[in-house]
């Protein structure tokens, strides 16, 4: 019996410590470190991109319209967009700024470049709330004060 | 409607000992607008008038582009406006990478207005100036401040877009120096503003100005700090309110924001212009009057977002700062114009 009772206590201990349902132990510093690197490389990726004429052919960049992307408010899609006419998801909004504002061949949706502009737009309003839908005022992204606004 | 001048306040005031008058004044293109000061002055020397401003044309060296398109619109617009305005001041930005071809085309745009009897004054932005630093803007348009005066009130214009130099220990090329400061969020390029030689040059050019001289002083970037991240600042706005602050009233108007703007600052009043390019959202800042602020966008529009002003200063020295749009962009309540 008292066998029993300090396994039965012994997993609860167990499954606490590893946040309930994780079978895995937590993610050590250096995972965390390493996985942020990987992120961090493909928002540098989609930065370029986004600053970056050849994504259409007029010339103009995601950045004319949306300097450190400010208005580009990914924390309210999905959401009804006018413009496409429904609703859309990001990619569908990233592709749509391709097409009509910068003339350009729209990405596919998996593509590393739609992957890559997605990451940089998400991380430039990290820390916002998530607001589906939402199309009344905009949130701003983070606030910059020097170099380009991550990691 | 009879209009009350300034003057009239002022005698009125001084039967009942009032020295300082804070009233509302009928004027006849506003309705209400509040004087809270009321002087004789050098003021009833402005014969009243209208100028237009136009800028951040961001011109691309491509034929047919959309920012010809809608340039080109503005210039039409005043060029049919009656009366026509006694000039047009271009605040910055006609090209977009600073080359030749670009700055070539924006003046032949822009000399249409000369064809059509408007003369025009132009001052530098920063995409005009960095691929050979001012050489070709120079060339074609002489000197980037300058003063006069006209109908009563002093002008004056000055380039606010000097940097220090970032390319030289980066190795940058011309080009690489103008794309860098070409991005609005440029993380190498540092504060701009109008540097020492302008500020002297503004120190003399006021020295012997009454403080009743009604002043309105031109610069491509802002006269306050508003958000230094996007260089929506002048490094030196500090020092040029200061030798301005002897001045009753000074209207400064800008250009660089690419949005509907307002602030006050001591004895000035700021504006910032539309460009004819496209618009920029607000930065992640409070604005100083929220409700001096433009409307959202359609982005598939090329004519929303943009336009020009129409600038209208009365005998008291009153300005009206009426931004002219092509799409549902102005508040109603700002419909009739920003008093200055």
């Amino acid at each position: 019996m008292r066998v029993v009772k300090f396994f039965v206590m012994g997993s609860l201990i167990l499954s606490v410590s590893a946040n309930f349902s994780l079978s895995k132990p937590p993610f050590t510093e250096e995972d965390l470190k390493l996985m942020h690197e990987e992120l961090i490389n493909l928002v540098k990726k989609g930065d370029e991109l986004f600053h970056s004429p050849k994504l259409g052919t007029n010339g103009l960049t995601c950045a004319n319209c949306h300097p450190d992307a400010a208005f580009t408010n990914p924390d309210t899609f999905p959401k009804f967009q006018p413009n496409v006419g429904e609703v859309a998801t990001l990619r569908d909004m990233i592709n749509w700024c391709i097409k009509i504002p910068l003339k350009g061949k729209m990405l596919a949706h998996d593509s590393e470049e739609m992957k890559a502009l997605e990451a940089y737009i998400y991380y430039m309003y990290r820390g916002r709330t998530l607001k589906p839908g939402d199309n009344t005022a905009p949130v701003p992204p983070v606030k910059v004060d020097s170099g380009p606004g991550y990691p | 409607m009879k209009k009350i001048s300034r003057r009239d306040l002022f005698k009125v005031s001084a039967s009942f000992g009032v020295g300082a008058v804070s009233a509302f004044a009928l004027s006849p293109f506003l309705g209400l607008v509040e004087i809270s000061e009321a002087k004789s002055s050098k003021r009833s020397k402005i014969s009243p008038f209208n100028f237009a401003v136009i800028g951040d044309a961001h011109l691309y060296e491509m034929p047919n582009h959309r920012f010809d398109e809608t340039l080109k619109r503005a210039i039409d617009d005043v060029i049919r406006m009656r009366p026509k305005p006694d000039f047009v001041l271009f605040i910055g930005d006609l090209a977009n990478f600073g080359k030749k071809v670009e700055l070539e085309k924006g003046k032949r745009m822009l000399d249409r207005l000369k064809d059509n009897g408007i003369p025009y004054f132009i001052i530098p932005g920063e995409h005009d100036w960095y691929l050979d630093l001012g050489q070709t803007w120079k060339e074609m348009f002489g000197k980037p401040y300058w003063s006069f005066d006209h109908k009563g009130v002093h002008f004056i214009g000055m380039n606010s877009i000097l940097v220090e130099d970032y390319w030289t220990a980066r190795n940058m090329s011309p080009w690489e120096r103008m794309l860098a400061i070409a991005e609005l969020e440029c993380h190498i390029c540092g504060l701009w503003g109008v540097g020492e030689e302008q500020l002297e040059w503004l120190e003399k050019d006021v020295k012997n100005l009454p403080p009743d001289t009604p002043i309105v002083i031109f610069t491509h970037s802002p006269l306050w700090d508003y958000y230094p991240r996007w260089n929506f600042q002048t490094k030196d706005a500090p020092e040029i309110r200061k030798i301005l602050s002897k001045f009753e009233k000074v209207i400064a108007i800008h250009g660089h924001v690419h949005q509907v703007v307002y602030n006050k600052t001591g004895n000035m009043v700021h504006i910032g212009n539309l460009a004819t390019a496209w618009p920029w959202p607000y930065p992640p800042v409070e604005l100083p009057y929220p409700e001096i602020k433009m409307l959202r966008v359609d982005p598939g529009d090329i004519y929303d977002g943009v336009g020009w002003a129409n600038t209208y200063i009365d005998e008291t020295f009153l300005g009206l700062f009426e931004y002219k749009t092509w799409a549902e962009l102005i508040p109603p309540e700002l419909k009739k114009g920003v008093p200055l």
